[in-house]
Formats: structure tokens, sequence, C-alpha cells
């Protein structure tokens, strides 16, 4: 972020008060949700979102390894955030895990710990594996969107489905869903990921420069937008879900 | 944090709650009260920059070196600036040697996401080293916690900012660092401090100690720069957090800043 | 052969009765009811009850559509034997919790792999089952199923199961863990209707289309 207003390479980001994409500061990119895609994993789910693809697959509630680790009181939640190497706009990406991708997985698994109901599986482990396939800005929102999806379609029980966003400012404008250049170039970023129902945030991670009001504006914007990105992940699990015979919500 | 869950410690939880419940704390602090602050700059002669922060029992050191190396690519004229933390083994009996946990990678990026979006560094000053490769100057934080009581995080990114305030930029001969010379002083634009809240039973309590990290269902860290923007926020740990008590703790680190500023 | 009885979410009535209500989806997160109550797959915060995993809403009731078994004392399951050891056996229930019984109680040696029937007697504070009376399955076939479907595949008072064994002459011993075991008789068609029912679960009618189903099936063989 240092230094983007004095950068040649900057790309203007509104033109004529408008984002670049021609969205307006409250709307999301297209977003489709395909649920339970793979049948090796309890329960999974692919989140298709601007150009970002995301990949969740849940395994568990199973045995803790390595066995020390376990908690005889509750479920572990781990989760594994990893950019695949062909996923990015630009170079080849190294395989594996990086700093980044650390602390992506920690933060999300911070997210689910509160989430899933992990009293009711004392001594396992519930794995996320949340594979990112090609990443447009918001990745670990994708991320989260996907895995709360795939944790429903495992039958996991959860206390509400997740939802999350990225909100930011982009010269000047406090926006949801930031794209790869309004979340390289923006002035802040901020992902975020709520429970509707309670509407208390599970993720609240935030960089770059603003005031108090703007950081209290960007969080209604994402709330507003989270209740947007329920709205997709409950239609995409209600049709794979419909029963013949029942309405459907 | 893992090690924090040992067992002996988990132990201590009970009658942290059961003071707080009065609304005490076990070293008798108010809720939004540091604990003693010192900083010591210029604690080694070696590295460009350097300082000793200690807040309570807690130490962090940082050090400050500089190199050539590679601008990004669509940032060329711009110096790089980089953290890493390393958790001493000497510092607590659950930290091990071994590579960078998942723990001390979250605290090295909550600071250096602090540092980088004030735009504490002066990179453009950085870059203009007129090195005939397009080398630029490369700004390595690296925080080593020696003892860990608490609050590592605020400890560590006062540590860095007292580091870097501390750092002299070496000369330049044809592209290459002449080691031990002075060119001045690191050029800054802003201070950045943090503060982190621990949720102990429904309560945010600032500068929490180690009992107090251990009875934490989440944190939260809020960083600000010395012109008054909220510059860096992680929420950490399962307990959720609202609208409300986020945009209260940050309030609450705007006017707790000056105290951790008066230090740098 | 036995099974228990399992009345919840029992048959359809039968054709002629006054038709129910449509059921409806329901989601993590979705509130049932404005009170605690201890509705399966369903959890209570602040006094409400919610839902705790995806769900058919059906009169009242609500019926998950997803879940993980957990070991239930009075249950009767299928097992598997994992592991040996000096004073008993570790069984696996299809389950992130296993079984275990002791070698004391059982007068015949098992093998690892092999397929078993036992009652959960007691379970502990995490989920881990004590199992009495394990006999050993052998000369037939195993089948799983997602747990919740356990009812209706013996629907109500039995019903569904006998009308499988009648028209297949198969003997079948379904595990409320969601593991079921066949001997005998036509096992490929008791297959065939047992996975017809895991498919069709909840759409209304289920009991007369396996009837056709088995009426049409029996008669090609």
């Amino acid at each position: 972020m240092a230094g983007n207003n004095n950068n040649p390479n900057k790309p203007k980001l509104r033109d004529g008060g408008r984002r670049i994409s021609g969205r307006g500061d409250d709307e999301l990119r297209p977003m489709s949700i395909e649920v339970g895609p793979m049948v090796r994993p309890e329960g999974s789910a692919i989140v298709n979102w601007g150009r970002n693809k995301v990949l969740a697959a849940v395994y568990g509630p199973r045995e803790v390894f390595p066995k020390h680790l376990t908690d005889p009181h509750k479920a572990l939640i781990n989760a594994r955030y990893i950019m695949a190497p062909f996923s990015g706009q630009e170079e080849h990406g190294r395989a594996g895990p990086n700093r980044r991708s650390i602390e992506v997985s920690k933060v999300i698994k911070h997210v689910f710990e509160n989430n899933v109901l992990v009293h009711s599986f004392p001594k396992t482990t519930v794995d996320l594996m949340l594979e990112v396939l090609q990443s447009d800005g918001g990745t670990r929102v994708s991320a989260i969107n996907a895995a709360s999806v795939a944790l429903v379609d495992a039958g996991i029980p959860i206390r509400d489905i997740v939802s999350a966003v990225s909100v930011g400012k982009a010269d000047g404008k406090m926006v949801v869903d930031l794209d790869k250049d309004e979340d390289n170039w923006g002035e802040s970023d901020m992902p975020l990921a709520f429970s509707v129902r309670t509407g208390e945030m599970l993720l609240f991670q935030m960089d770059g420069m603003l005031t108090i009001e703007e950081l209290s504006t960007g969080i209604d914007l994402g709330f507003e937008a989270a209740k947007k990105v329920r709205a997709i992940q409950t239609d995409a699990l209600v049709r794979k879900y419909a029963i013949p015979g029942e309405s459907a919500q | 944090m893992d090690m924090d869950k040992m067992i002996l410690e988990q132990v201590k939880e009970e009658y942290v709650k059961e003071l707080l419940k009065a609304g005490k704390r076990t070293d008798g602090r108010a809720l939004d009260q540091y604990r003693e602050i010192s900083v010591t700059k210029g604690y080694l002669r070696n590295a460009e920059g350097s300082a000793l922060a200690c807040i309570g029992a807690t130490k962090v050191l940082a050090g400050v070196k500089f190199d050539m190396l590679e601008p990004f690519a669509d940032r060329p004229a711009e110096g790089v600036v980089m953290v890493n933390c390393e958790f001493s083994p000497a510092a607590h009996p659950g930290f091990n040697p071994g590579p960078p946990d998942e723990n001390s990678i979250e605290l090295a990026r909550v600071v250096d996401r602090g540092i980088r979006s004030a735009e504490a560094v002066d990179v453009a000053a950085l870059g203009a080293t007129g090195s005939p490769d397009g080398k630029v100057l490369g700004v390595f934080i690296d925080l080593y916690v020696l003892d860990h009581s608490g609050n590592l995080t605020d400890c560590a990114a006062l540590a860095a900012m007292a580091a870097l305030k501390d750092a002299k930029v070496p000369q330049l001969k044809a592209g290459k660092i002449v080691r031990g010379s002075d060119a001045g002083r690191l050029s800054l634009r802003r201070n950045v401090v943090t503060c982190t809240f621990e949720n102990v039973a429904g309560s945010y309590l600032l500068d929490a100690n180690f009992e107090e990290e251990v009875a934490s269902d989440g944190r939260l860290t809020i960083g600000v720069s010395d012109d008054g923007f909220v510059c860096a926020g992680q929420k950490s740990g399962a307990a959720s957090i609202t609208k409300d008590a986020l945009l209260g703790l940050a309030r609450a680190t705007m006017k707790k800043s000056g105290e951790l500023f008066a230090h740098i | 052969m036995e099974s228990v009885d399992f009345n919840e979410n029992g048959e359809q009535a039968p054709a002629g009765r006054v038709q129910r209500e449509p059921g409806r989806i329901v989601l993590p997160g979705e509130m049932v009811a404005d009170r605690p109550t201890d509705m399966e797959g369903c959890f209570v915060a602040a006094g409400r009850t919610y839902v705790g995993v995806i769900s058919l809403l059906r009169e009242g009731k609500v019926i998950p559509l997803k879940g993980h078994y957990l070991p239930t004392p009075g249950d009767y399951v299928v097992g598997i034997v994992t592991e040996e050891r000096f004073s008993g056996y570790n069984i696996d229930l299809h389950s992130a919790y296993e079984g275990t019984f002791s070698t004391r109680d059982v007068r015949e040696e098992f093998k690892v792999g092999e397929v078993i029937s036992a009652k959960i007697l007691d379970v502990n504070e995490v989920n881990e089952a004590t199992l009495g009376e394990p006999r050993k399955f052998s000369g037939g076939q195993l089948l799983e199923v997602d747990f919740v479907k356990v009812p209706r595949i013996i629907g109500r008072g039995g019903s569904m199961l006998e009308m499988i064994r009648s028209y297949t002459g198969t003997d079948l011993f379904i595990g409320k863990n969601g593991r079921i075991y066949m001997r005998g008789g036509n096992t490929a068609l008791a297959t065939l209707a047992i996975l017809k029912i895991d498919r069709e679960a909840h759409v209304q009618g289920l009991t007369d289309r396996l009837k056709e189903f088995l009426e049409v099936e029996s008669k090609r063989a």
C-alpha cells in the first residue's frame, strides 16, 4: 500500500464518479456457488466470485492427528488455505504454504471455531481444505463463503451460515467487494465475515488508512453486502437439497 | 496460542475470571491500563537500528538491518520494508526452536501491516539509491521475543517503531552498502503503535498479562498512526465481535496511543 | 435378526387420508422455536431454538437431511473390528467415535475386519461407546447410508423393512449408525431398494413407489 498515490503504475480505480468496473459502491461482483461438486469429502463447495474460483472440502469430524493435540472438550478446527501456483494473473506462484497463507489459514480457523458446534464432537477435528484455484482479489472471503457452504453440505452442525466480503477504500470512496486492482492499489482493505443472524463479526482484518467514521461506514457496508452473500449461499443450498413435492424455502 | 493452553496455565484461568466478575485484574490494574512501559533505543551496536521494549515483564528486542535488493516489480522506485518475528525458546517453555509457527507469523504480519499501511518508512527515499542494477534499500525489521508475559503484539510494535526511529541509513558506494557508515537517520513519515485487547469472559482487557491471555476467548489488535488514522486491524481467536465493541476499542486505542507514542 | 423400532419421522399416512402440508428446507441459523427445545440437529441460543444442520421442516418437525452418528446408549449398531488389544477389541462405528468391548465378555475370538452387530451399553463423556452383545456376521454383505436415513429405511413400525424382506427374502440388520448387513435372498434387489430409499428418503409417497419398484423388479428376476 505504501506510496500508492505517487506510484506511476497505479491504475485509476474510479472514473466519472464510478468504479472502473462500472459497479455501484455497494454492488457485488457476480457470484455463483456449486454445492457438493466432490464425492470424497463429507461436504464441498466451489465459489465463483468475479474471477475468483475457490474450492472448499470438509473432512470430519474425525480423529485428531497428531494425537496429543486432541481436546477432550471440543472438536478442533483446522483450516488450510492455499493458493495454487497457477492461480494468479501474474507469474507462476510457489507451491505450498507461505507466510501470508499461514496467517490467512489461522484467521479462517478462528472464524469457524466460533461457528461450528465444537462441543458436540469432543476429541475430533474438522478439517477445512481451501484451495484457491483462481484469484481476483478477495480470495480469503471467497474461501470462507465456500467453507461455510461445504460445512452445511457435510451435515456438520453450525450456528449460522458465515457470509464474508471485503470492504475497502478505493480512490477516496468506501466500496464493497474489492477486485484485484482495488485490493492492490486502494487506500484500505478490510476483509470481514459475519454471522448475519447475530450481526457479529467472525473475521476482522484491516490495512491501509481509515478514520474511525470510515471504519464504521465500512462495517455497515460489509454487513449489508454479507446479507446478499448469504442469500446466494442459501439459494445454492436449497436448490441442491430441494425435495420434489416440498416447497423450496 | 497452543503453548498457552498448557495444562498448568489453564488452571490459572479460573481465578482470572473470578476476579474479573468483581471488575478486578490479577495485578490490580484498571481494564484499560498498561503495565509499566520502557523502551531502550540503541540497545545494539552492530544493527543499524535497535530497541528493547518492555511492557511489564514482556520483553521484545527489535533489530533493523539494511540490505540492497530487487524492488517489487510494480513498485520499482520504492525501497522495501520487511518484518519478521522469532519466538525465542528462551522466552517461554512453550516456545520451541524451529521455523516460525502461525502465531509468530501472525504477529509479524500485524506489525508489518501497521508500518506499511501508515507508510511509516519513506520508501521513496530508500528507492533513490542510484544503484546501476536498479537495486533499492531494504529495511529488515527482526523482532525477537525474549520474555513472554503477555501482549507480545503491542510490545513488538513498540520495539519495531522505536528501532526504526533509532536506525541510521548506511552510506552507499557504487550501489553497495558501506557497513558501519552513517548517512543520517532513516526518514520516517509517521509513527505507528498498536493496542491489543483480550476478551476475557466478555470484558475487553487492554495489555493482557500471560494468565489473562490464557483465559481469553479472543483478541483484537488495532494499529493507529500519530496523525489519527486507524492503520491496522486484526481479530484473532474464536470470540466474535460486534461493530459497537470494535468501534469502542478503536476509540480507546486512539486515546491510549499517546502514552505509547511518548516512548518512541 | 432383530432391529429396534424407530417411530420418529414415521412413514407417510396411507393413501386416502388428507394430503399433508408441504415441508420446506431449513438452513443453519434459522429459528424454529422461540423457546428452548430439544430437536434433532438443533441448538439453543438466547432461549431460542435454531437449526444447526440442513433439515426438512415438516409439520413442526425438524428432520435432518445430513448428519454424523454419535453413539447413543440403547442403539443397536453394525461395527467393524479395527483392532485387537490384549484386553478387548476396538470397533469402528461409522462415526468419529469408536466402540470397545472386553475379551472377558465374549467366548469367541474376533478378528480385525470382521463385521459385527452390538448394542451400545454406555457412552463416556467423550462419546466413546462400551458395547455389549457382540455377534459376528458372515456370509452376507455390508451397505452404508447416512444415519439420518435409517428411520426411513425401517419405516413406521418396521413397515418398510418388512416390505423389502417380503419381496427379496433377504435378512436385514439395520444398525442405527447407518450400516446395514444383508444376507440371503435377492440381496442385489434389497441393495437397490435401500439405495432408492436413501436417495428419495423425504419425497412423499415413498412407500407406494418402493412397493411398485419391488413389484416390477422382483418379477423381472
